[in-house]
């Protein structure tokens, strides 16, 4: 191991500095002061060589502690500080500031732990009045081999990436344009809308749903701010926070602008898969467009189904529809990341309440493309031929969900939320079939109605008063839906109604409806790619519920929407918003400030092995081969240390962890 | 102010007041604030273990180790984050290729396996990081004082045994 030249070391020999280090022992109010005795930590430590001061406090942190360190750098021209007392992750940021307001460098500071890693987990016996000691001494050996450093200072490419084509992407695309910031939008699909563009009204207003997503599309694609990109899948990213780069794949679509006439083009194709626009309610083409008035106005090209056989490309009398187009790669240098990629309705197991098994048997979300007037049945429920429609609906199907009671999820889990929006959805639409066909009989099986929303409730007092039948089920004993031996109708739903003592219900139904809840969308590509944080429920995680909700835990990058968590319409743009909020201030700032921990070549020892070059996660370290030597770039290290550990010449020091501070720490512990 | 259980733990051990040296190198994003975890939790554990932090578990080199062991350690663990969860996307896959590698050549030198631990604690598992120090120090003191230095000069082997860090020689 070297020792840093001019440094102090035992043998007295290379002393041509002598430290002046100050050490502060902190009580905690008690916590570490009731099991430790730091009086004692204080006057054994204040005897190490190098300290010329040492004190306890009732709370470092507090503003007469932080003024006392200050007091004593100036009036002893401290020029290193220790501070035993919490974990550093709590506070050691805060004195690193206060030793710089006296002038020191912030870097010439060590943080001791022991509330966290003695007094929080020790008896209060002298053993841990020991260990305390040992680690004030640990730090002392160290900090006197520290050496001053900067913070270094990284631009932040003044550009965001949104990932998702929903209404939360959306609008943050939107938000981020305009701010006067250039913005890149990605989606995975062929277009733009997400699952709000599958909607047809709105709750609370009424609001149609197609109207507000091309009014909002519109508003995106013609800001000269905003590039869209769809088809495109994030393969790869590298960088971290300020200058992200993201690799992307946008597959071809296959049509341009120039086809004229793209009805006969879909009419012409052979294909046919179930449509996901309409949620498998009908069939759509290998070449085909969703709804009239989508972005891109033009038809895309489903690769999977398609057969390439022509037919298209002949009705297009060969003009617009290329089929033998290729994907292409670009990079993508961003200087923030929003993940705005969604969730998906709950898609029930065969069996589950006679989903698959009964047609009969539908998702609320298919339910309302067939009371859409642009949907598969131009808005007209199936009648059942005799009489009034009967329909019932099941509420907190994939939500609410208990062990033992519920089968569990392909992915091991058990759905045990609310999906928050389904109640409301629900009765949304009870009212709207009351409104169509008055003398069908709605009843609605539910365990509790949480229309928990501004201007929700509404819902509930309209479909109650429009004559919608009310059966409260008991959680552990869920309805069953049957085949109905009597024929008027072919369902039978069986319950228990826990409003009336728990007598047994029966009701003949045409139609069953499933009130869904919400799962989060499979992003376990990007999850892994970009360290991000999931809950227990499977959706992204914040960095803190309350203080910080739309940023990850990876620096620079943001959530907005339903990848957080069920959320509605209103709910996921409010995010959406926010996240752009929060990165717009973080690229205000026009650059990211980060720890100086970084590797360092001593080129005189450096024998240019590519040893570091192999183990670098960063690719941070090239080799000058002029000088046939190793060189690290200091924008993309990111001071893991990894190649200071692997260097055999010891020619790599990471900076703030090098041999010789961390030897000395660690001799320091084994000092008998 | 002694700690009576400590004592009668103690029973076994050669000389009364002998206690486990333990080092635990950290990394900062997890097994560092898995330890934290602990902490905050209140989890127990012994005054054993004296813990030193990196950023990354790939900056421990085989050499802090040996050090360790050559100062008058008698035993070390290292920790990191989890395969998949590295803050520096793969520094402990580093960490996992040598520190078996280095268990081995330990075992070679004399040391007893148990006095090596290398394990993954994430930033919440707290418990299994009291768990693993509960452990660890049980063992450690079971097998009593190590004094490497001492063991090898009795293996014949005395050269290099003051075992000063390598590039305090050059």
């Amino acid at each position: 191991m070297t020792e840093t030249p001019g440094t102090y070391t035992e043998s007295g020999k290379e002393e041509v500095t002598i430290p002046r280090i100050g050490v502060f022992i902190c009580h905690c109010g008690g916590n570490i002061s009731d099991v430790v005795d730091v009086k004692r930590v204080a006057e054994e430590t204040g005897t190490l060589p190098g300290v010329i001061f040492s004190t306890t406090h009732h709370f470092v942190c507090s503003d007469p502690g932080q003024s006392l360190i200050e007091q004593k750098i100036r009036e002893l021209g401290l020029d290193r500080v220790i501070v035993a007392a919490c974990s550093p992750s709590l506070h050691q940021l805060t004195f690193r500031r206060t030793v710089a307001r006296a002038g020191l460098n912030p870097y010439l500071f060590e943080h001791v732990n022991l509330r966290e890693q003695v007094s929080w987990v020790s008896e209060n016996n002298e053993l841990s009045t020991q260990k305390a000691i040992r680690l004030v001494r640990a730090a002392v050996g160290r900090i006197r081999h520290l050496v001053p450093l900067d913070k270094r200072r990284i631009p932040i490419h003044p550009e965001a990436l949104v990932v998702g084509g929903g209404v939360a992407g959306l609008v943050a695309v939107r938000d981020f344009a305009q701010r006067g910031m250039r913005v890149t939008l990605v989606e995975k699909r062929s277009f733009l809308g997400g699952h709000v563009a599958r909607r047809h009204t709105l709750f609370p207003t009424g609001e149609d749903a197609r109207a507000m997503m091309n009014s909002l599309i519109d508003e995106v694609v013609h800001h000269p701010l905003v590039t869209v990109l769809t088809k495109a899948t994030i393969l790869g990213s590298e960088g971290v926070v300020g200058n992200f780069h993201t690799r992307i794949r946008i597959d071809p679509r296959g049509v341009n602008e120039h086809l004229s006439n793209s009805n006969d083009a879909i009419a012409a194709c052979p294909e046919h898969t179930a449509n996901g626009f309409d949620y498998g309610l009908s069939q759509r083409k290998a070449i085909f467009l969703p709804y009239p008035g989508c972005y891109p106005p033009i038809p895309a090209i489903d690769w999977h189904l398609c057969t390439k056989c022509g037919k298209c490309v002949q009705a297009a009398n060969g003009k617009g529809i290329d089929l033998n187009e290729e994907p292409r790669e670009i990079i993508l240098h961003s200087g923030v990341i929003v993940l705005a990629t969604g969730c998906d309705p709950y898609e029930p197991q065969y069996g589950e309440y006679g989903y698959g098994v009964s047609p009969g048997v539908i998702r609320l979300q298919q339910l309302i493309r067939l009371l859409d007037p642009e949907g598969p049945t131009r808005g007209e429920l199936p009648g059942n031929g005799k009489g009034p429609l009967r329909i019932a609906f099941i509420h907190c199907v994939g939500a609410r969900q208990i062990e033992g009671v519920n089968q569990r999820q392909p992915d091991g889990r058990v759905r045990d939320y609310c999906a928050r929006t389904c109640c409301t959805a629900t009765l949304h639409v009870a009212v709207e079939i009351k409104r169509r066909y008055p003398t069908a009989v709605i009843v609605d099986f539910y365990q509790d109605i949480r229309t928990y929303g501004r201007g929700h409730e509404v819902y509930y007092e309209h479909a109650s008063e429009a004559g919608t039948l009310f059966v409260r089920y008991d959680p552990y004993q869920p309805p069953r839906v049957e085949r109905n031996p009597a024929g008027d109708s072919p369902l039978l739903v069986k319950s228990r109604d826990m409003l009336t003592g728990g007598i047994e219900v029966e009701m003949p139904a045409d139609m069953v409806v499933l009130a869904t809840g919400m799962v989060p969308h499979d992003i376990s590509d990007l999850v892994f790619m970009y360290h991000c944080a999931i809950g227990v429920d499977g959706f992204l995680l914040e960095v803190h519920p309350k203080l910080r909700p739309v940023e990850l835990a990876v620096a620079g990058m943001f959530l907005a929407g339903t990848c957080q968590g069920p959320m509605d319409i209103t709910e996921s743009c409010s995010a959406a918003s926010a996240a752009t909020s929060k990165a717009a201030a973080l690229i205000a700032q026009g650059q990211v400030e980060m720890d100086p921990f970084i590797a360092r070549v001593d080129e005189t020892r450096c024998t240019g092995c590519r040893t570091c070059l192999t183990v670098c996660p960063y690719d941070a370290i090239s080799r000058d081969e002029t000088r046939g030597i190793a060189v690290v770039s200091e924008a993309r290290c990111t001071g893991c240390g990894t190649c200071a550990a692997a260097c055999p010449s010891n020619a790599i020091q990471q900076d703030g962890f090098n041999d010789a501070e961390v030897m000395a720490e660690l001799k320091a512990l084994l000092v008998k | 102010m002694a700690g009576p259980h400590i004592a009668q733990e103690d029973a076994t051990a050669p000389g009364e007041s002998w206690e486990p040296r333990i080092i635990a190198f950290l990394c900062y994003w997890c097994s560092y604030t898995g330890a934290d975890n602990a902490g905050t939790a209140r989890l127990k554990y012994p005054p054993n273990v004296d813990i030193i932090r990196v950023m990354c578990s790939g900056r421990i080199e085989p050499e802090l180790i040996t050090t360790a062991f050559s100062q008058g350690a008698d035993g070390v663990m290292v920790c990191g984050c989890h395969i998949g969860d590295c803050h520096y996307i793969s520094g402990n896959h580093k960490t996992m290729a040598r520190m078996p590698l280095l268990k081995h050549t330990l075992i070679a030198l004399g040391i007893e396996p148990e006095r090596f631990v290398h394990e993954w604690v994430s930033a919440a598992e707290g418990e299994k990081f009291a768990r693993l120090v509960r452990e660890v120090t049980a063992n450690v003191r079971r097998l009593g004082p190590l004094d490497w230095p001492q063991r090898m000069r009795e293996r014949g082997v005395d050269h290099g045994m003051d075992l000063k860090p390598w590039g305090e020689r050059v």
